[in-house]
């Protein structure tokens, strides 16, 4: 609990850090007419000091504090798989196009997240992504990318 | 315009058949996502607002706004039935809802809940026509200064009310301010943290953060622990409650109603705080307190009374000053300005049609959910038994869909992964998504007003404390700090917020 704590109280601090160096490069103004960089700077040191704060708290706190911290790690697969996917689906959807590309994600998350029958899996993602087209894009005319299968 | 032919003028708006179908679907597709699990009115509205771009603004707040009342009765349906709260301000329906629905009484418990929502919703309807028209008169004479502290006063509330670790919620309001601050500045118009993209010039988008921390994190959590669904299996008959029934509902309601519709109003406060105070003040009124969780009908009707009620309540800093009070509001009023509309004291006077017309649509709104919600629990039980497993593909399909059609840009795609991803760790970490949206929401707005509170100032945050408006809000906000640390009482009472039951 602790160690997690104090990470991401560190991770935290360094984002704030960060946020510091981009700032300084923007223009700061005067406190009489503050320029761009103004209040992302006030924002940004504002952020370590809270930073600061957490990870002194995550430091002093007793190592076994409190209700044990729910694990990461049951189904991570699962997480990992589904963000994943998504993100390829993301990069690969104006080439496929949404018809495509939606027909092949919900084939993954039904046959191989879900370990439905493969018949279940082409029938169900075939039907949803073919409604969902013509309900959004058709019907709601919803920009959608057509891709390779244009209609 | 006084209230009453602000009120007729309205209902006419309303009944517009345009305007009465945006009600109609608002309210029903909020029944809809407040029954199922794991989507919420924040994510809801966010996929709503590209469909709405061909809409009048009338209609596309109407629905917008119905969206969220309907949310409060779906989830109270879900709460009573299964004991899991279709949303997070029907949390405490499920302690004496769930053993009324074990004992046979299921029934009477969504019909208190049903009609308790109703008065409630009528009640705050009439609360909002009363007190919006002064409260615009006084708006309009805020300066930035004002502007600057009342948003202070807002955050501190923000993050004080958060249950749990200020210290996080005062991070996670620093890093959405922060995030608010990629793409142009709002006064010199120059690029800030764009790194040369076109993607950061225009700044994040609010709807794909929004999709990500509570759309796309929330279906990663409940892939992780998987849902339960555990369909109460009894026939659920007599819907009526008895006349016991509401000889022992009308004072929580009445209550429920006026408390929930003030603290509604407070910024920050949101929907969900009211249900768990009314609530403990019912425990504490009641000749019986020791028999609340095991049944008791004013433990469903206070909570659900409030929670309705609040919703009207924080539609007023909305119309009247044009801040958003809570997530779900920061996602109406940018509905509102996308269709080029500025909500705020000038809004009843340019946009009356919106104005009076959105206010009588929530009575509209809330007759229907009336009649739509008794015949119809039938069908929302059955859609309880939709497995989670071809739910929650369809709810990404939503997502992604929604993103990309705002935009036309898959990167906000991208965005939105990237933000479901951390607000999955957020909730693992126990840091709290809401204040960090409302930040990145006001942030902009608190960033021009300080900037120009101390253009006029000529530097001097002075300013800020000459000026007897502002003086109070900073007062309030001080208050706010200071109060749960001297009166443990106060403190206790926000401790009985649990965790992660923020807007959802």
């Amino acid at each position: 609990m602790r160690r997690r704590e104090l990470a991401a109280a560190a991770v935290l601090l360094a984002f704030g850090l960060f946020a510091v160096i981009q700032a300084r490069g923007l223009r700061f103004g005067t406190v009489a007419a503050p320029g761009p960089g103004f209040f992302p700077l006030c924002l940004a040191l504002a952020l370590c000091v809270v930073g600061i704060g957490l990870v002194v708290g995550a430091w002093r706190a007793a190592p076994a504090s409190g209700a044990p911290a729910p694990s990461l790690r049951p189904r991570r697969f699962a997480i990992a798989a589904t963000l994943g996917s998504l993100l390829v689906y993301a990069l690969v959807l104006e080439w496929l196009g949404f018809l495509l590309a939606t027909f092949a994600l919900l084939v993954f998350f039904f046959r191989v997240l879900q370990h439905q029958r493969w018949l279940v899996a082409v029938a169900g993602s075939l039907a949803t992504s073919l409604v969902s087209y013509l309900v959004f894009k058709t019907w709601l005319g919803v920009n959608l990318p057509g891709g390779l299968l244009q209609f | 315009m006084d209230v009453f032919g602000g009120l007729v003028y309205g209902l006419g708006v309303a009944l517009v058949p345009a305007n009465l179908f945006a009600c109609f679907v608002g309210v029903f597709v909020g029944t809809l996502i407040g029954v199922l699990p794991g989507i919420g009115p924040v994510a809801t509205m966010s996929l709503l607002l590209p469909a709405t771009y061909a809409m009048s603004p009338t209609a596309s707040i109407i629905l917008m706004a119905g969206v969220y009342y309907g949310a409060m009765y779906g989830g109270s349906t879900t709460s009573i039935l299964v004991n899991i709260p279709g949303e997070a301000a029907s949390v405490v329906t499920c302690l004496d809802g769930y053993q009324m629905a074990r004992q046979g009484r299921a029934g009477p418990a969504l019909g208190i809940a049903a009609m308790g929502s109703f008065i409630a919703g009528t009640l705050s309807v009439l609360g909002i026509m009363l007190l919006a028209p002064p409260l615009t008169k006084a708006a309009l004479r805020f300066g930035p200064p004002e502007i600057f502290a009342l948003l202070l006063l807002g955050f501190t509330m923000v993050t004080y009310l958060t249950a749990g670790s200020k210290l996080k919620a005062v991070a996670m309001a620093l890093l959405g301010m922060l995030l608010g601050t990629i793409g142009l500045d709002p006064i010199t118009a120059s690029p800030r943290f764009t790194y040369g993209t076109l993607t950061l010039a225009d700044g994040l988008g609010l709807v794909p953060i929004i999709m990500g921390l509570f759309g796309i994190s929330e279906v990663l959590l409940n892939i992780e622990k998987g849902v339960e669904q555990e369909v109460f299996d009894t026939r659920i008959k007599g819907l009526l409650p008895t006349r016991e029934d509401w000889k022992r509902s009308a004072g929580p309601i009445a209550r429920g109603s006026v408390l929930g519709f003030f603290l509604g109003i407070l910024p920050g406060i949101g929907a969900i705080i009211p249900t768990f105070i009314s609530y403990a003040l019912e425990r504490r009124l009641s000749k019986h307190p020791e028999r609340f969780g095991t049944g008791m009908i004013e433990g469903v009707a206070a909570p659900e009374a409030a929670n309705n009620a609040a919703t009207g309540g924080s539609m007023i800093p909305l119309l009247t000053l044009g801040i958003a009070p809570n997530v779900v509001m920061a996602v109406l009023l940018s509905a509102f300005l996308i269709h080029g509309v500025q909500p705020g004291p000038l809004l009843i006077r340019e946009h009356p049609e919106i104005f009076w017309g959105v206010i009588a649509s929530m009575y509209v709104g809330n007759a229907m959910l009336l009649v739509l919600n008794l015949p119809l629990i039938g069908l929302w039980v059955q859609l309880l038994r939709v497995p989670y497993g071809i739910l929650f593909p369809l709810i990404l399909m939503f997502c992604v869909i929604g993103v990309y059609s705002e935009s036309g840009n898959v990167w906000d795609i991208v965005v939105m992964l990237a933000f479901g991803g951390l607000g999955y760790l957020m909730r693992k970490f126990a840091f709290e998504p809401a204040p960090m949206v409302l930040a990145f929401v006001l942030g902009r707005m608190a960033e021009e007003s300080i900037r120009q509170s101390l253009l006029m100032s000529h530097g001097s945050f002075d300013i800020l404390l000459t000026r007897p408006l502002a003086t109070t809000f900073l007062a309030l906000a001080l208050a706010v700090m200071v109060v749960p640390l001297v009166l443990p009482s106060v403190k206790r009472a926000l401790r009985t917020v649990p965790l992660e039951k923020t807007e959802g």
